[in-house]
């Protein structure tokens, strides 16, 4: 008999059992997955003029109300939905940042008073750049609402990414949280062709690492025959001592999660997309992807490949080496300040990099702290070079920023904050982070490790503070950006970013004793 | 079947490598035409080998899937599209960064040889249960499919769907276009054409007295003279226009009068 | 061991030390124009009352006994994770009250003279709002429980340095200078962040009491290393050899800031590291013996620079190199020399502060001129400036009864209890401190005046001068009054400790030695500059002069050691990493002129490119685990 028949007149029936979903455990992914599909439907029936009210409503209501849930779910510890889904400590703590930084980042989006044409979206992106079309979609004041859905569905992805259980789980998430931002890069509503190019890039390469993920996880199956990550954790340590197999799945894992975390060699694309996409949506992405991306990482090695720490450490050691010193360094003869700040974020990825090589939970405890210090300082920072402008629009050469101290002495206070952060100087959120990493990767033994961590930190600190000299040493030039003043949107994002600079670095102790609290993962 | 789980018989082996050599090809070709049809064609090729392979591996429903979705929806809407866009287009193979191609080259080569030198010894290792083992744990091949898709990937399965949901968005979003501008009707395009001031209708036809070619001849209007509309543009502009002076006499009589010699 | 005291009654405002002027560099920097009226007088009324303040708890102080002296004041557990605590804590003991008197007490008068200074400058309020700033962190530095609440303070005044280093930002070469003190002393940072590490490692804590209790117990190898790495940090903030660069074009910024700042307090925090991480030391012998080595080699240095300079303000920043040198060599020695090294710290920062601003009150009558050469024959015109700065300059030689005199001679002496070699040195070095002080008195107020033609100097107003005369008082008085009334050895004993080594010469001996190198400095100094005519052009001289004129090479040194290799290092990264930034540059022209078609070419080129790079670190990735798992 054919297998074919024989599958189609089994006589056996096997009962069928409903899996189990503790269905208020993943609510937060549900309230928004439900809500970006009403905010689709929104789309396709609300009209043109209404739609805009209606996705922010939707989506700050949908956002909050998530949050509201996951703080109610602190203390949960529990895999549900027959294994995919784990929601423990370092999960709901994720979820929190996510979805403040998911806010924040809608805020920015939601801005209107800043650019005199619009928000910093295409009125229609599929109009060609330049044509009468866009020109007079542009006059009626047409927006492009479906970024509104775009962020949900992002965020959802987001959301199922760091609690993935499952490699497939994880493979799906990745998908459904990348595909929203290739999207989004490429609807700048200013240069367009270069946003275009970079949503392309993005996409492409995206779909290159997304690849090697996946056949990642395909050798993984083959060694254990499952892709839960128990299972794999609890083969590799039945099988110990064989495995190529295992080698190359790591591998080819890794480099699909390096390639998000935007580690070297696989972080090129991050320049040309941080620049091209619009400045909310890089400020967004910057924050959010880092978080999703590193706490599946984080996830991947402490829960599946923990007993292998020996094979992966040397692999990661190296590549933390090379992005820190890397990201520093090609910072530096940057002229592009998105550009510039695309380069520190690889840089940063090193830095948090060293807390998980450190394969503790003083080291994971470090890295939650660091990302969720870097994900508001950056935010903050994109909602600043989006209201630094000159007649073309963003203001992004460096030159433009000479002597903005001068003109907008407040402005140029709150981005020097963020650099301070940014290059770990104490009393902001970007000290305790690092010092605590650093202080995971010694306790651990890595002390090479931070010797090359603070060597960058130093050369990190030469580009960072070289904006500050730049605003405050020189005088304005004609060629000067101006701020222009934005409404409250840009106001409450770039406000809450400031605060938490500040406050995480003056008084860490409530985040520190809340990831504490959060534990490890489970298993 | 065979009861010892690890056998391979005769048959099973012609089927892979004929398949897996092929599947291979096509993949291939796809990477290599200069057209974009013909890539589409190799990726169908591809395609239909592994849907092969899955069959032979007591996969039937994945092979089938593989044939219906990909093969025959995906690969042909794929075709669809280039169709559109225009066969014609291809794309110039040849490299502009140096090294780039022998890099290419090498790092892949390398690639596929730890690739292949290490699922090899992986897979040596690896102890197997056969097929039926598999297929049998929930009474089937699709019955297993069935079983997780509505157990432990639920969740994942209705995931799919945003993923559905994005793409064709995004695919509107690049692509929809808001018209603004009235579409013109036919009266309001015959009304411009009108309107323009060109000569509204069929331009006159040349001279119909002529033996040979009468396109450089032009045709005459009822007050004797000649219009030159009636004279293709680009035999004007060569100077190959013939006057009525230059018209043979006897040949108009003969025309007119439609007396033979 | 000392008790550690709760922090009561007048103890209890410890913190209000640090609040005052950190309150008032934030109203007066987030005020903006509107406190531009008052501001200034803000400025100086919140350091004074941090100086009042301190006064009252030292007086407070000397009522407990020696064991009871240090208060301890914990605001709120700063960080606490996974076994690591840091507090926002402060600690005041016998150390630090000192400190905290210099800063204040120094820190009050220069603000009262920056009054009169700054008076005509336009940014005045923001100038106030980095001063206050300053002795904000400059508190919490000394004030600190713990090495990291300390690292705080450190890049607190390492930023407020900055900010003040460049505050002429319409001068280029201040924007420069303010850069290289960065940047140089981010490198001393690194020492410091990683001795900060090391100690958690090998103690489990950072706070004073917890490493320096159990400091004992650690292997001399890694006690070696934290000294080393706190010694690297020392000589980026005291700019000591090899760090010593910055210091010099430091001085572009406004005078009352290289008093406060590049003299009296910031750069002597190298020092107090030092002296506070003794514990580390004393164990440490390689360390320690690295410090004096550091120390006297830039005694040398900071003086060799000091004579060659024309310019008032650099040839004083030389000298205050040198001057640390000795209270860094001091530090070296030990228990021997700790309490003499923050004597000479407490001595010399005010003398210099004193020196400083007297040369800021010539510079002020001289149209801001800095030249020397252009000065001579002051001490008519500028008789209270004179008067003061004779003092300084009298102090600074060691001339008795200066305060000078007892602090430098001490640490000679106390040189000599280690090794003669060291105490012959520094010697030496005070010899060269003799010519260059006198070169600078005689260039300045005596000789024939060689103005140029449109200046008129006059002495400055009261409010400049009345700093100037408190600060000649103190360097008059203040040795003698540490030495002999306050018993400076018995009161910092129970923190750093002390003890008196066996000296192979006797105090007279090495005192007459000193005297007599010093003698023969200012003779030297006499022939060459009071008996002969100074040119106004600057003679060519001889290699050393030449090289001292250009600091030693010392930017040479840093520009072929650290800068063009970072900087080529970047630029072929940038070429070799991302020829998307060529790219993009075309590429956006090609935006503006319309030329899409170009820009295409470059972006599908890059994708592949990148693409390629990432097959590449997939293949290293994969090579690096199946190697790693095979072996």
């Amino acid at each position: 008999m054919s297998p074919l028949l024989a599958s189609v007149g089994a006589e056996t029936e096997t009962a069928f059992t409903m899996p189990s979903i503790n269905y208020y455990a993943i609510a937060p992914i549900l309230i928004l997955f439900g809500a970006a599909v009403v905010s689709v439907l929104v789309e396709a029936f609300v009209p043109q003029r209404g739609r805009r009210p209606v996705q922010l409503v939707i989506v700050v209501g949908s956002i909050v109300a998530a949050l509201a849930v996951t703080i109610d779910l602190r203390g949960t510890r529990l895999v549900t939905g027959e294994g995919a889904i784990a929601v423990d400590g370092p999960t709901l703590l994720m979820w929190g940042a996510l979805l403040v930084i998911g806010l924040l980042g809608a805020l920015l989006m939601a801005e209107r008073s800043i650019d005199p044409l619009g928000d910093a979206f295409a009125p229609r992106a599929s109009a060609l750049p330049g044509s009468e079309d866009e020109q007079e979609f542009t006059r009626r004041g047409f927006l492009q609402t479906e970024v509104w859905p775009f962020l949900l569905f992002a965020l959802t992805g987001m959301l199922v990414f760091v609690a993935s259980n499952d490699l497939l789980v994880m493979f799906v998430a990745l998908e459904v949280m990348s595909l929203p931002l290739y999207l989004l890069a490429g609807m700048a509503r200013r240069r367009r062709l270069l946003s275009q190019e970079a949503a392309l890039k993005y996409f492409l390469l995206g779909a290159f690492s997304s690849a090697f993920f996946l056949y990642g996880a395909a050798m993984l199956y083959g060694f254990s025959g499952s892709v839960s990550l128990v299972a794999i954790s609890d083969t590799l340590s039945a099988k110990t001592g064989e495995g190529s197999l295992v080698a190359i799945g790591i591998a080819l894992l890794m480099v699909g999660l390096l390639f998000k975390v935007a580690a070297v060699p696989f972080h090129q694309w991050t320049p040309d997309v941080y620049q091209g996409a619009p400045t909310p949506v890089t400020g967004f992405m910057a924050a959010t992807v880092k978080i999703a991306a590193f706490g599946a990482l984080l996830r991947v090695l402490y829960v599946s490949l923990g007993g292998l720490r020996w094979d992966w450490e040397p692999m990661l050691w190296i590549i933390a080496a090379l992005t820190m010193l890397v990201g520093s360094v090609v910072a530096i003869t940057q002229t592009d300040i998105k550009r510039m700040l695309a380069y520190s974020s690889i840089a940063q990825a090193g830095f948090i990099l060293v807390g998980v090589v450190a394969a503790s939970p003083q080291g994971l405890a470090s890295a939650l702290f660091y990302l969720v210090a870097y994900a508001f300082t950056t935010i903050g920072t994109f909602a600043v070079i989006t209201m630094v402008r000159d007649a073309s629009g963003e203001a992004t050469h460096l030159s433009k920023w000479a002597g903005l101290g001068k003109k907008s002495p407040v402005v140029a206070a709150v981005f020097s904050l963020f650099m301070l952060s940014l290059a770990g100087i104490p009393l902001t959120s970007g000290f305790v982070g690092k010092f605590g990493v650093f202080a995971a990767a010694i306790d651990s033994g890595n002390t090479w490790l931070v010797i090359v961590g603070v060597v960058a930190s130093v050369i990190a600190a030469f580009f960072y503070v070289r904006v500050i000299v730049l605003m405050y040493f020189s005088d304005p030039t004609p060629d000067t950006a101006s701020v222009v003043i934005p409404s409250a949107f840009t106001t409450i994002a770039l406000t809450a970013s400031a605060v938490m600079t500040i406050a995480l670095g003056v008084f860490p102790q409530w985040l520190l004793d809340i990831i504490t609290q959060a534990g490890v993962f489970i298993r | 079947m065979t009861d010892t789980v690890t056998d391979v018989n005769t048959g099973e082996q012609v089927v892979f490598w004929v398949c897996a050599i092929l599947a291979v090809a096509g993949a291939l070709g796809m990477v290599l035409s200069r057209k974009a049809v013909h890539s589409a064609l190799w990726v169908a090729l591809t395609m239909i080998n592994l849907a092969i392979l899955y069959i032979a591996n007591s996969a039937p429903f994945l092979g089938m899937v593989q044939v219906i979705v990909y093969t025959g929806a995906v690969m042909m809407l794929f075709l669809f599209v280039l169709m559109v866009v225009g066969v014609d287009a291809s794309d110039s193979l040849i490299e502009t960064i140096k090294g780039q191609r022998l890099a290419a080259i090498l790092l892949g080569l390398g690639l596929g040889i730890l690739l292949v030198w290490g699922i090899g010894s992986g897979l040596v290792a690896s102890p197997t249960v056969g097929l039926d083992a598999a297929n049998d744990a929930y009474g089937g091949n699709v019955e297993g499919i069935a079983n997780l898709i509505f157990t432990r990937y639920l969740l994942v399965f209705e995931l799919t769907s945003a993923l559905l949901i994005t793409a064709a968005m995004g695919a509107m979003v690049l692509s929809h276009r808001d018209r603004w501008k009235e579409v013109a009707s036919q009266r309001d395009l015959s009304i411009a054409r009108f309107r323009s001031g060109v000569h509204p209708g069929n331009l006159p036809n040349p001279g119909v007295y002529a033996r040979h070619n009468a396109v450089d001849t032009p045709a005459i209007l009822p007050d004797g003279g000649t219009s030159d509309l009636s004279v293709p543009q680009p035999v004007r502009a060569r100077g190959d226009e013939r006057t009525l002076d230059q018209v043979d006499i006897d040949e108009v009589r003969q025309i007119t009068e439609g007396s033979g010699e | 061991m000392t008790e550690l005291m709760p922090a009561e009654g007048v103890f209890s405002l410890i913190w209000l030390l640090i609040a005052l002027p950190l309150a008032g560099a934030a109203v007066l920097l987030v005020g903006g124009r509107r406190t531009n009226a008052w501001g200034p007088l803000l400025g100086v009324l919140t350091v004074s009352a941090s100086a009042v303040l301190g006064i009252v708890m030292l007086l407070q102080m000397m009522q407990n006994s020696p064991e009871q002296r240090t208060f301890d004041q914990t605001l709120f557990s700063w960080v606490f994770v996974g076994g690591f605590q840091a507090d926002m804590a402060f600690q005041l003991d016998q150390l630090s009250m000192v400190f905290v008197l210099l800063i204040t007490i120094v820190g009050a008068l220069i603000h009262v003279y920056s009054l009169g200074y700054m008076s005509h400058d336009r940014d005045k309020r923001k100038f106030f709002g980095y001063l206050n700033l300053f002795v904000a962190a400059m508190l919490i530095l000394v004030l600190a429980n713990n090495y990291l609440l300390l690292y705080v303070g450190w890049e607190g005044v390492g930023l407020a340095s900055y900010l003040l280093i460049g505050f002429w930002q319409h001068k280029p070469s201040a924007a420069a200078a303010a850069k290289k003190a960065f940047v140089i002393n981010r490198i001393g940072d690194v020492g410091m962040s990683l001795a900060i590490m090391l100690m958690f490692v090998t103690f489990g804590t950072v706070s004073f009491q917890g490493v320096f209790g159990v400091a004992d117990q650690a292997s001399e190898g890694t006690l070696n290393a934290i000294g080393l790495l706190l010694l690297l940090a020392a000589c980026g903030k005291s700019a000591q050899f090899p760090l010593q660069a910055w210091l010099l074009d430091a001085m572009e910024g406004p005078t009352p800031v290289s008093a406060l700042i590049h003299a009296a307090t910031m750069v002597t925090a190298g020092v107090y590291l030092i002296a506070r991480s003794n514990a580390i030391f004393d164990v440490a012998t390689v360390a320690a013996t690295t410090v004096v080595v550091v120390g006297v080699v830039t005694v040398f240095i900071g003086a060799i620079i000091g004579s060659a300079k024309d310019d008032i303000k650099k040839s004083l920043a030389g000298s205050t190199m040198s001057q640390i040198g000795y209270m860094i060599a001091a530090a070296g020695l030990g228990p021997i020399g700790y309490v003499f090294a923050i004597f000479h710290l407490l001595t010399h920062g005010v003398f210099k502060a004193g020196l400083f601003l007297g040369a800021g009150s010539v510079m002020h009558g001289m149209n801001d001129n800095v030249d020397m050469r252009r000065y001579g024959a002051l001490r008519k015109v500028m008789i209270v400036t004179y008067v003061t700065f004779a003092a300084g300059w009298l102090s600074i030689m060691g001339i008795p009864p200066f305060s000078g005199f007892f602090s430098k001679d001490e640490i000679i002496h106390a040189a000599f209890e280690q090794s003669v070699l060291t105490g012959v040195l520094l010697i030496i070095g005070a010899g060269v401190t003799g010519f260059y002080m006198t070169r600078m008195f005689i260039m300045t107020f005596l000789g024939k005046a060689r103005w140029e033609d449109d200046v008129h100097p006059h002495e400055s107003p009261k409010v400049m001068t009345v700093p100037l005369v408190l600060l000649a008082i103190g360097s008059l008085f203040l040795g003698m009054a540490l030495l002999y009334w306050g018993n400076i050895e018995t009161w910092l004993e129970p923190v750093v400790g002390y003890e008196a080594g066996e000296s192979p010469i006797s105090t007279t001996a090495s005192i007459a030695l000193s005297l007599l190198a010093v003698g023969l400095g200012v003779l030297v100094a006499y022939l060459m500059y009071q008996r002969r005519a100074v040119p106004i052009e600057a003679p060519h001289g001889s290699w050393l002069t030449r090289a001292a004129r250009n600091e030693l090479y010392g930017n040479e040194v840093n520009d072929v050691l650290v800068v063009q290799p970072t900087y080529y290092t970047s630029r072929w990264l940038v070429w070799f990493d991302n020829k998307g930034v060529d790219g993009f540059v075309n590429g956006s022209a090609a935006f503006v002129g319309g030329l899409s078609g170009r820009m295409r070419r470059y972006q599908t080129g890059f994708a592949r490119s990148y693409a390629l790079s990432m097959v590449g670190g997939a293949v290293l990735v994969v090579l690096a685990l199946v190697l790693v798992r095979a072996s």
